[in-house]
């Protein structure tokens, strides 16, 4: 008996595995790396892929020769992109396409004639309100403003103020400027926030400085600190915030990120104009939630976003460079997709520098591949995409049939039975809405569509449902007068 | 008079809850099955409460449900609180044999366990906005058991009220000592079983080599 069942069980597991086999093929084929993503318990579960790199695009294909450890790239108002070609000295425009070169910006002429050459720019970023290019020429220590025609109209070179250390160097990594022309700088070597620019270039202060979490350790310290005095003091490790590495602007509102050695907090943050953290005291993740270790190489991949970027429909795109993956979220901070890996094959990354999107392309400038890799938006990529945007807006109704699209795709997607629930329930469906609240695990839903179902029900039972409480009421009134009776 | 059968006996101290046990123990009433089987309906309460109550209360995910924290949280601790009590009465001469102890606090969580049980059937019907009937119910079923609990102490030891509340607060204080004891025994053992565990790795290792 136990031999035939364990026989059957056999054959089970060996068709079960067969039948799974093709299927996981197809799900991973395409990329060199497995696509996840994660369920609401925040385990990893395989996923289908949004995006899938299409091509990889080398300075020689663009006619200006390899790129050397470039640095920064940027999309402008007009679909143009911006190289910063750091090794090159030099910053390459390119048509919308990344086919064709424009011009290779290297030398600007400054306000008085003069010509200036750059040295190893490291950011870029054209002001959609006024065309102006803005140059973080790193290794000549200052932030140049241009015209089109290559006319510097400003020049920045670190300040002569009391808040700026004066022994701390200059350091331009990343530039923008917002709507008003005021110009954040992120500075190497300086952790409270980006120096902030008025448009005339003059020094303004520090913006949206990252803060130190008060951890067990950091307060241990500084009760020690209290205590030691002269040379140990000074041998004793600060709190010192963790310093912003990339940030990018969408309308009035500044995202930055930070890819911090020893601090995991305020890795990604949403600024006001005022400097405020509009995500703060929400519980967000950005990246993996566990990092992993790999034995074989003696390292740990934990989440390292060095740059950052808003897409045309607000999607956020986080850039981890230890494991080589853009993590997407859409503008409420729902993880969509994860895309991208280390490894040597196209679609996989060496040491992945910044990154760029528009609504159809992500774009990754890999600084030691030296090349720039286009990613295009799938098929399931676009339905999640629509369904998430019209969902943010409020219309589950409309969001309903992308939704189904993509649970039609991936039915690991939990995001989509939230969706599908949402949107059975504006329609009106409650016992739908029932079912896939169940599903994404939601009782707040759930509860909204019980409430529907229940006066429904009430509706259209409510003569049976008199007659039964009327009926009941008399057998128990009957049968307490006979025993009544009987006594 | 008072000639009641062991099951009419559950109905009575329930409905006479301040004279009920008194009448019981003079009666010499009172089954040890009738209350197991109590302790047992209170564990299934707790179990059904988690896992059988309408989708919109539920708090515990059916991927993290795990048996042993309801036998723990239901048997164990009646069983913490028989012992506790016996061992703390029989110092402060108590009356009760651990056997009276046991069928006297069982009959005392009836309102409680049918509390939980009602609840249960009104989750399906009631939404999160309509819960306070839901908590008025417990709170209801909680105090009866309590006061019920109280009188039970105190007719199976023949107490005074203030005698009754000191036993009552010994009573958790030894749970607690108890609990603790067993948990410090528990992860003793544990330690033993790996430090042999890791022996019998040891020797496998050195026999193959």
């Amino acid at each position: 008996m136990k031999n035939i069942i364990s026989r059957l069980i056999m054959v089970t597991l060996v068709f079960l595995i067969i039948c799974a086999a093709p299927v996981n093929t197809a799900a991973f084929g395409a990329e060199p790396y497995q696509t996840y993503n994660y369920d609401k318990w925040g385990e990893a579960v395989p996923s289908q892929a949004g995006y899938t790199a299409e091509r990889t695009v080398t300075g020689k294909e663009l006619g200006t020769g390899e790129f050397n450890s470039p640095k920064d790239i940027f999309r402008d108002e007009n679909g143009f992109f911006y190289i910063a070609d750091s090794g090159n000295n030099r910053i390459i425009v390119t048509d919308f396409e990344l086919r064709n070169t424009v011009k290779v910006i290297s030398s600007l002429t400054m306000a008085d004639g003069e010509k200036t050459e750059l040295s190893s720019p490291m950011g870029v970023y054209v002001s959609p309100e006024t065309g102006l290019l803005y140059i973080a020429d790193n290794g000549n220590s200052r932030v140049l403003v241009c015209d089109s025609e290559e006319n510097v109209t400003a020049e920045i070179t670190k300040p002569d103020s009391e808040i700026y250390d004066s022994e701390k160097p200059f350091m331009p990594q990343r530039v923008l400027a917002d709507r008003a022309g005021n110009i954040y700088v992120i500075l190497g070597s300086i952790t409270s926030g980006a120096a902030m620019f008025s448009s005339s270039g003059e020094f303004l202060g520090f913006y949206g400085a990252n803060k130190v979490r008060p951890t067990a350790e950091i307060i241990s310290n500084y009760v020690r600190n209290i205590f030691t005095y002269g040379e140990k003091r000074k041998k004793k490790s600060r709190s010192v915030p963790s310093g912003i590495t990339g940030f990018d602007i969408d309308g009035d509102f500044i995202f930055t990120c930070s890819s911090s050695k020893t601090r995991s907090n305020d890795t990604v943050k949403k600024l006001n104009a005022a400097g405020d953290n509009i995500f703060d005291g929400r519980e967000l993740t950005f990246g993996d939630y566990i990092s992993v270790y790999d034995e074989t190489e003696n390292t740990s991949y934990e989440t390292k976003i060095c740059d950052i970027d808003i897409s045309g429909d607000g999607n956020i795109n986080c850039l981890d460079y230890t494991a080589g993956r853009v993590f997407q979220y859409d503008e409420d901070c729902n993880l969509l997709f994860i895309t991208g890996g280390i490894a040597e094959q196209t679609g996989g990354f060496e040491r992945p520098a910044a990154i760029e999107s528009d609504t159809e392309h992500l774009y990754v400038l890999d600084e030691k591949k030296n090349y720039i890799t286009v990613f295009t938006e799938t098929a399931f990529g676009e339905a999640v995409h629509k369904a998430a945007r019209l969902y943010n807006e409020g219309r589950y109704e409309e969001a309903l049939s992308p939704w189904q699209e993509v649970l039609r795709l991936d039915g690991n997607y939990r995001r989509a039975y939230i969706g599908v629930a949402s949107g059975l329930l504006t329609k009106g469906d409650y016992e739908g809405a029932m079912k896939y609240a169940k599903l994404a695990e939601l009782p707040s839903v759930y509860n909204k569509a019980f409430e529907g179902y229940r006066l429904n029900f009430l509706r259209e039972h409510f003569a049976m449902l008199c007659l039964c409480a009327a009926a009941v009421t008399g057998g128990i009134v009957l049968l307490v007068r006979h025993r009544k009776k009987k006594r | 008079m008072l000639d009641l059968t062991q099951r009419q006996w559950v109905g009575y101290t329930v409905l006479h809850p301040f004279e009920g046990f008194e009448d019981m123990r003079w009666k010499k009433g009172g089954s040890l099955k009738i209350a197991m089987l109590i302790v047992l309906l209170g564990f299934f309460a707790a179990v059904a409460h988690d896992r059988l109550c309408g989708f919109q209360f539920r708090t515990v995910s059916s991927r993290d449900f795990s048996i042993i924290p309801y036998i723990a949280g239901t048997i164990v601790v009646f069983a913490a609180w028989v012992t506790g009590n016996w061992s703390v009465c029989t110092l402060l001469d108590g009356e009760g044999t651990m056997r009276n102890i046991c069928i006297y606090s069982a009959y005392s969580l009836v309102p409680f366990i049918t509390q939980a049980y009602i609840n249960v059937l009104l989750s399906h019907i009631l939404i999160r906005e309509e819960q306070i009937f839901m908590q008025l119910i417990t709170l209801a079923g909680t105090l009866w058991s309590v006061i019920m609990l109280c009188s039970a102490v105190r007719a199976v030891h023949q107490y005074t009220l203030g005698k009754t509340l000191l036993a009552i607060l010994l009573t958790i204080a030894a749970m607690a000592v108890m609990l603790c004891l067993l948990v410090l025994v528990l992860s003793l053992l544990q330690q033993i079983w790996l430090f042999i565990c890791t022996i019998y790795t040891e020797l496998t290792y050195r026999i193959r080599v």
